[in-house]
């Protein structure tokens, strides 16, 4: 140590004189006055042998006396245990200049620390948390290390001594704690370490009678213990003792020798440079004890330790709060967003849909349209939104007469609050023409059920109107055409037809001129007779011409109440010739007195002479005789009559039955098919079916029903 | 005498009918009406003269089968056909069959009784025939066997030097019997006397 050397002679050398003072020195006091004394004096004669012109007086203060001499500055240097100076440190600004070497045997230890211990029998005691409940022995509350140093190991263990263990007793000395437990007067206790090796090396006890809990081990510290090490003993000057001073009082201290006399004195190996009591804060910190128990000394770090459970549930709650509001924040914004996006997307879908649609209020206001509305009325949204929708479209019925609003479906809907469907109606554009169109009117009921009003939708239903008329016009050309064909193939019949009366004409009337040619008186007067009878034929041949004209005509549609045997009647004409041709025998027979239906006659005559036509070409390729043809009327029951047609004919092939009333279908080399499709269609137009059955002699039987007129109308 | 041809007017058609023997009435012709084929069949006489108006559609029998049953008879009125529009086909095969004519409805007066007074002719003509085969057969009735053997060796054309042979008897025995033949059958040559067998024996 050269250089230390070199530093105490220069610090030596320099010294001032302080001849006449006497430096005090303070020294906590547990064991009496006298015994510090016996003890210190020798430290205190070394300093002044070593700075000469100084005296040095040893001061005993009990604990309390220690802070009161502190404060009034009564001592200019104090010796004190590592836990007090904490206190002075923070309290008086007291500053260690040296930390003794505690002398353990022949060692030299400059830190100590606790022993928790156990006798080795216990073995349900085998770590800290085991010792909750039980009773606990410790040698003095100020005692830091019989008792705070534990206190520090179990307070990290969230072990209370004074609240979790069924009793803490404090025996006074180390002994007596080391020996209570021993004999069993608590089940554990701590007691500062080398303790037990100091009684056990005294023959007092067996060290393996005891068991340490919370062993520790450090490589340079030989005795048992179970918590930190903290430096021992501080050697303090005082706020108002020169630093000179302070310094070569130090360099005396560090310069003793370990085996000195003063020091073998008292107890103690020398002195070392000061250690770090930083740990010492710590632990009373930790434990709230002086100089750190007061309240607003208390230390986030104290708060934090004290309250981490508390501060970590509030840290989470703040946490949890934060992120559900910001959630919530997001949630809202996510929200606005959302119902601007529907409320755009309901726009864009009100606007876009093809048919009118408008809300309507309890007043009969219109609340609001869409833009498919203002193309189809012709009138704005802002015409239409506030103003009664029934005086803007609604206002004047089909006929030209004014439509109530009392009557309107639309102010109907909300008041019984029953949708409406209307198929045909019309609206008026904002230019004074109408439309017709189909509407829903449905009401609207806020969420608590109250009617709000109704909302419409509606479809201007010009072109399907028209598409409809076209396509009956379509069928009804359809009809025609194939009635035409009909008469074609009827042609040569109806042709026969026209030549009996034709022939007999012209037969008559040559007749006639010859015989005033040739002046035969006899025969004059016959002349007018014949004249007769040729108009007769004329009308004849007339009537025939009428009946192909009102069959190629085009049918009138409505119906009216006609004789279903006179409907018959009036075409035989036209079947008669076509039976005689096809030497079929025609049989008619009706079997009705009553026999009005309301019926289109033309298209039940297609009908007919539908059936008899298909009837007769069937029989036509029946070889030789016996070719039968039975048409008439029966009565069925009292509301309606059956017409029917029969023919003794080979009957229909099983292929074609089935399907015989589609169109296209047909058994003819020639023919379009659409005969039995066509009539189908008119019966059904009619409420009425055509039905075919092959009766067990054979042939075929086509029978349709017609409801009678009178009983319609008595209905 | 033969008595005076009629026309027989077939027709289901009873205004058709009327007026068709209104017709013949007004240019002196005797008319039958009947409303059938059937009605007709149960009158029929061969040996009334006359023609046949047949409307060939007709209720039940029909014009072609009328004259089909008429064929097999030996002799009947020619046929006159009365066809609608379209029954063409028809009067062809009635034609076929031996219909003097057809006509289509409605037709000309004048045409129809151009056509009847064919019919008439034809009629008178294929009656008149039919008499003049019965004289030849009368005459033929009254050769004796020898004399009818001698005549169909003779119309073969065989001299009588060979018939002579044939039969075995002298030559002047076979000019006695021609001799005789020619008398009895009032044959003027010996031509006339092959067309009368002709005539009557057209194979």
């Amino acid at each position: 140590m050269p250089r230390l050397s070199l530093l105490l002679f220069i610090l030596l050398a320099s010294a001032p004189a302080w001849a006449a003072q006497t430096v005090r020195i303070g020294i906590l006091s547990h064991r009496g006055t006298a015994a510090t004394l016996a003890r210190w004096q020798p430290t205190a004669r070394y300093l002044e042998e070593t700075l000469a012109d100084t005296a040095f007086q040893i001061v005993p203060l009990d604990f309390s006396e220690v802070p009161l001499a502190v404060a009034r500055s009564r001592v200019d240097f104090i010796l004190v245990n590592s836990g007090i100076y904490v206190d002075l440190e923070v309290r008086y600004r007291v500053s260690r200049i040296a930390t003794l070497n505690n002398r353990r045997g022949d060692r030299a230890l400059n830190r100590f620390g606790g022993v928790i211990f156990v006798r080795r029998g216990r073995q349900d005691l085998r770590d800290l948390d085991d010792l909750r409940g039980r009773t606990f022995l410790a040698v003095d509350q100020a005692s830091l290390g019989g008792f705070q140093m534990a206190w520090r190991v179990f307070h990290e263990q969230g072990i209370d001594p004074y609240r979790d263990f069924r009793r803490l007793d404090f025996a006074g000395t180390h002994d007596a704690v080391v020996l209570g437990v021993l004999h069993g007067k608590a089940d554990a206790g701590t007691v500062r370490s080398d303790i037990l090796e100091r009684m056990a090396a005294a023959g007092r006890i067996r060290l393996r009678d005891f068991r340490v809990l919370h062993l520790r081990s450090d490589p340079d510290f030989p005795f048992l213990h179970s918590t930190r090490l903290y430096p021992e003993w501080p050697f303090s000057k005082l706020r108002h003792t020169p630093n000179a001073l302070a310094q070569r009082v130090a360099v005396a201290l560090l310069s003793m020798p370990p085996d000195h006399p003063a020091a073998v004195a008292g107890q103690y190996a020398g002195w070392t440079i000061p250690l770090d009591y930083q740990p010492v804060h710590d632990l009373f910190r930790a434990l709230h004890l002086p100089p750190y128990d007061q309240e607003p000394e208390f230390t986030l770090q104290d708060a934090l330790a004290r309250y981490w459970p508390v501060l970590l549930l509030g840290l989470s709650a703040f946490l949890v709060v934060s992120a559900l509001s910001a959630w919530a924040i997001r949630l809202n914004r996510h929200l606005a967003r959302a119902k601007r996006r529907l409320e755009q997307r309901h726009e864009l879908i009100l606007n876009s849909v093809a048919d009118g649609i408008y809300g309507v209020d309890l007043e009969g206001n219109s609340t609001f349209v869409n833009r498919a509305m203002e193309r189809i009325t012709g009138w704005s949204a802002q015409e239409l939104i506030g103003r009664n929708q029934h005086e803007v479209l609604h206002h004047t019925r089909a006929n030209g007469r004014p439509h109530p609003p009392e009557q309107c479906p639309v102010y109907a809907a909300y008041r019984d609050n029953r949708p409406r469907f209307v198929e045909d109606d019309l609206f008026w554009r904002s230019d004074g023409s109408a439309f017709p169109v189909e509407y829903s009117a449905t009401p609207l009921q806020d969420e608590h059920g109250r009617t709000l009003g109704s909302v419409v939708v509606f479809r201007d239903i010009t072109e399907r109107k028209r598409a409809r008329e076209q396509a009956r016009l379509r069928q009804q050309e359809l009809t025609r055409v194939a009635r035409l064909s009909t008469l074609g193939e009827m042609a040569s019949g109806i042709a026969h037809e026209l030549n009996q009366p034709l022939t007999a004409i012209t037969t008559n009337a040559r007749a006639c001129v010859r015989l005033m040619e040739a002046g035969r008186a006899a025969h004059l007067g016959q002349c007018g007779d014949i004249l007769d009878k040729i108009a007769g034929q004329a009308e004849r041949a007339g009537e025939v011409i009428r009946q192909i004209r009102r069959l190629a005509r085009k049918e009138a549609p409505e119906r009216k109440p006609l004789s279903l045997s006179g409907l018959i009647r009036g075409i035989l004409v036209f079947i008669e010739p076509d039976a005689a041709r096809a030497e079929v025998d025609l049989k008619v027979t009706f079997a009705v007195e009553r026999d009005q239906v309301l019926v289109q006659g033309l298209l039940i005559e297609q009908v007919i002479l539908n059936l008899t036509r298909n009837a007769i070409e069937a029989l036509s390729t029946l070889s030789g005789r016996g070719r039968r043809l039975t048409l008439g009327t029966r009565p069925c029951d009292h509301t309606c009559i059956e017409c029917f047609v029969e023919d003794n004919g080979p009957g229909l092939p099983p292929e074609v039955r089935d399907r015989l009333f589609e169109p296209f279908v047909t058994t003819k080399a020639e023919g379009m098919g659409l005969g039995l499709s066509i009539s189908s269609g008119i019966l059904s137009a009619h409420g009425s079916r055509l039905e075919m059955d092959t009766p067990a002699e054979g042939g075929t039987r086509f029978h349709f029903r017609l409801p009678l007129a009178d009983v319609r109308s008595e209905s | 005498m033969t008595p005076e041809p009629t026309i027989f007017i077939v027709d289901d058609d009873q205004e058709v009918r009327e007026a068709l023997q209104l017709l013949m009435d007004s240019v002196g012709l005797q008319a039958r009406t009947f409303a059938s084929a059937r009605e007709y069949l149960d009158a029929f006489d061969p040996d009334l003269p006359g023609c046949l108006v047949l409307d060939i559609r007709m209720k039940g029998m029909s014009g072609l089968e009328l004259q089909e049953q008429l064929n097999r008879e030996s002799l009947h009125p020619p046929i006159i056909m009365i066809t609608g529009h379209g029954d063409v086909p028809m009067a062809v095969r009635a034609v076929q069959a031996g219909a003097v004519d057809f006509i289509e409805k409605p037709f000309n007066d004048q045409i129809l009784l151009d056509s009847v007074h064919r019919a008439l002719e034809q009629d008178a003509e294929q009656r008149g025939r039919e008499s003049r085969l019965a004289e030849i057969r009368e005459h033929l009735a009254r050769l004796t066997p020898r004399e009818r053997e001698v005549l169909d060796l003779v119309v073969t054309g065989r001299r009588n030097k060979v018939i002579a042979a044939d039969l075995g008897i002298s030559q002047s025995t076979v000019e006695a019997h021609r001799a005789k033949v020619m008398d009895k059958m009032e044959a003027r040559s010996l031509s006339d006397l092959m067309r009368m067998m002709l005539a009557v024996q057209p194979n």
